[in-house]
């Protein structure tokens, strides 16, 4: 008999086994989504967080970066947050200029910072504004190519050039002046003392520093890259940016009735039959009726096709009950089931495993597993996701365990569906290879690569959208 | 050359630039792309939960529950109590609708003085529908009069309900719409705004919001890049760029 492996394996979010294709699974065949989506489960349990949250955590600017600002001319404060004109020229190319040490981050709607002038020493020349790695920092940030600054001595707009442009009101000692940046409207804005100043167009590419700009003997000013609360309601200005592209969106004209069409299509694709009864009768009932464009249901997907078998089907997988599903399975569908190395069939055999775990039935575990899960484990296409599965033995809570998941009511939501997508699969009308998903899903897709899309061509910068998200936040898309 | 020659010249060229400066991505490329999506099960579930709720199908979203696992976003109790009161309203029963609204929560009507004047206008255009003159009457004297002189727009609105009496056949009358279904539909959907508003649910099912983002998105990813669209949101059928 073969032993089992019983330590879990430790990245599984990155194996997909590309390399080897076993005999019985087609590399090219959607019905594999099924397995890189217990792979997404099990990456996100390892990093403790919900599937899908990761864009890449981005770091924002915390503190200056003391290496390279202009020596000399300014100090920084021990802990990061201050500087100092020290000098007494005010020659135009010696002024002290602190950069924050990282840029600003992309990856959301704004990104905003603040500056308090704690004096204004001399002639007040202090200024704050983004500029490019590499900056001369002897300059004002906006006084050179690439940068933007707005200058309190003058209340003027830097934007790229010696001379600047009318902004804002000038500002001094104990004023508050924000800098931020709204990657949706690339545009840079300015505040003071938590009002908006104004909005400039945002020309510049690539990542940007906050910057901070002291110049005559004396100044000294204290930046706030977030730790203290903002005197500006930034959050408010993106909530009122969001909702001004809320409004445009809503404005926008679909069909009528299309949110019934779409849920009606889901449940008959998934197999919901209770639910689709019961939203059949509602939308007859309501007042006026709710008419649902037949032909649009009856779709080139026949959706409708052996309803009755999937729900029954979904149901046994989804109350744990594997062998009556599997005995049906082979009653009236044998083609899914004969090969016992389909993905469809490893699924079963997992679920059922895990059943036995669910219910403390160790020892007849380990016995199903010998029989029908360890021809599993040499297959590239399986083998992390079996190995897992066998680690929830070791656990006397296997739920708090991180496989864990698999005890979920998502995991077999995920082989209910699966099972379904393969019966979706033997019907003969099917024309092509959409039975993986619903019209709702294949809606939802296009709209995320859109939002990608766009982002990617606006220099990856910006929200995007994210299903989860929208569902966790009021009207918001992240 | 003419100024208006160059200028078209400009122009064209210009167009020229715009499309050859759009980014193409083949339908090839485009389906990778689709198919690297990560959606959540769970997720789309909800989405459609939220569908069933917010339009208060209690039997779908408690058959839903059952079946998907998916949890409704609010105590079905207070669906089943919110589509009596809708339903009452549909059916002309508005008084049985107050009843009922106070009964799940007196603040709403407190709160909402253009729902409770619009409730008792319904309930006026019922009277008067019934042909209860005089008690149509007296119930616009005690009732929606006062009403009126607090707020100039009730007023209108009581007139305009007032003249349904005036009018031998009221069917054909200028102010006719009062009593077509369709202002019973408006009211009661009003209620329900109100009713979920007070239960800190948003008034509408996020599905519609989404397929607008869709076309949305769309539009705006057009300025940049030629790609497959889906045109007809009921097929999904991706169709190529027409160039």
């Amino acid at each position: 008999m073969t032993s089992l492996p019983l330590t879990p394996s430790s990245d599984n979010g990155h194996r997909n086994g590309n390399d080897e294709t076993s005999g019985a699974v087609n590399r090219g065949d959607p019905i594999l989504d099924f397995l890189d989506k217990i792979r997404l489960s099990a990456g996100a349990a390892a990093r403790g967080e919900a599937m899908d949250e990761n864009e890449g955590e981005e770091e924002s600017p915390t503190e200056l970066n003391t290496t390279n600002s202009a020596g000399g001319f300014l100090i920084v404060s021990p802990d990061k947050l201050s500087v100092k004109y020290t000098n007494t020229n005010l020659h135009s190319y010696d002024v002290g200029v602190a950069q924050a040490n990282r840029p600003a981050p992309f990856k959301s709607l704004t990104y905003y910072f603040e500056i308090f002038v704690k004096d204004a020493g001399l002639k007040g020349k202090v200024a704050i504004g983004f500029t490019k790695e590499g900056f001369v920092m002897r300059r004002q940030p906006g006084w050179e190519v690439d940068s933007c600054g707005y200058h309190g001595d003058d209340g003027h707009i830097y934007r790229g050039k010696g001379t600047g442009e009318a902004f804002g009101p000038t500002y001094t000692t104990g004023d508050t002046v924000g800098a931020g940046i709204n990657y949706a409207s690339q545009e840079f804005f300015f505040t003071k003392n938590g009002a908006l100043v104004g909005k400039i167009p945002k020309d510049i590419k690539g990542h940007l520093f906050p910057t901070v700009g002291v110049h005559s003997q004396n100044e000294e000013v204290s930046v706030n890259f977030g730790k203290k609360k903002f005197v500006f309601d930034v959050n408010g200005y993106e909530t009122s940016a969001r909702n001004k592209q809320q409004m445009a969106i809503e404005k926008i004209s679909i069909p009528p009735n299309i949110g019934y069409e779409l849920v009606k299509t889901y449940l008959l694709h998934y197999g919901y039959e209770e639910t689709l009864d019961a939203f059949n009768l509602a939308t007859e009932t309501t007042v006026p009726p709710i008419v649902i464009a037949q032909e649009n249901v009856m779709d080139e997907d026949d959706s409708s096709y052996d309803l009755h078998q999937r729900n029954t089907l979904r149901k046994l997988v989804r109350n744990g009950d594997i062998d009556a599903a599997m005995a049906n399975l082979r009653d009236w569908y044998p083609q899914i089931v004969q090969d016992d190395k389909s993905v469809v069939c490893f699924l079963l055999h997992c679920q059922k495993f895990i059943e036995l775990v669910r219910v403390g039935k160790l020892a007849e575990g380990v016995k199903f597993g010998r029989l029908e899960l360890a021809k599993f484990v040499g297959l590239t296409e399986f083998q992390d996701i079996i190995e897992d599965c066998f680690a929830l033995l070791v656990y006397s809570k296997p739920e708090e365990s991180p496989v864990g998941y698999f005890l979920d009511d998502s995991q077999r939501e995920l082989v209910a569906d699966a099972v379904n997508a393969a019966i979706l699969s033997t019907n003969p009308n099917k024309k092509d290879v959409r039975h993986l998903h619903s019209h709702l899903e294949i809606l939802l897709r296009q709209l995320t690569v859109c939002c990608l899309e766009r982002r990617s061509l606006n220099g990856d910068q910006g929200e995007t959208f994210r299903l989860h998200h929208v569902l966790n936040n009021n009207s918001t898309r992240r | 050359m003419s100024l208006f020659r160059i200028f078209i010249n400009q122009l064209e060229e210009d167009d020229q630039e715009m499309a050859t400066s759009k980014k193409v991505i083949t339908r090839g490329e485009w389906e990778k792309k689709l198919n690297a999506v990560k959606l959540r099960k769970e997720d789309m579930n909800t989405l459609v939960m939220n569908f069933l709720v917010t339009e208060g199908f209690v039997e779908a979203a408690d058959k839903f529950q059952r079946e998907s696992g998916t949890k409704p976003e609010i105590d079905l109790a207070t669906i089943t109590d919110r589509m009596a009161v809708k339903k009452a309203v549909q059916n002309g029963n508005v008084e049985d609708a107050i009843e009922k609204v106070n009964d799940l929560n007196p603040e709403i009507l407190d709160t909402n003085p253009e729902l409770f004047f619009h409730l008792q206008q319904q309930r006026l255009i019922e009277l008067i529908r019934q042909g209860k003159t005089e008690e149509a009457l007296e119930f616009a004297q005690e009732e929606l009069a006062p009403r009126g002189e607090e707020n100039h727009a009730f007023l209108q609105e009581l007139e305009k309900t007032v003249a349904l009496l005036v009018f031998e056949d009221a069917s054909n009358c200028p102010v006719k719409d009062l009593l077509d279904i369709s202002h019973r539909l408006k009211t009661a959907s009003e209620v329900n705004a109100a009713i979920l508003t007070s239960q800190s649910h948003e008034k509408d099912p996020k599905l519609p919001s989404l397929l607008k983002m869709l076309i949305w998105a769309q539009n705006q990813l057009d300025e940049k890049a030629v790609y497959p669209h889906i045109n007809d949101l009921s097929t999904g059928q991706l169709e190529d760029p027409s160039d």
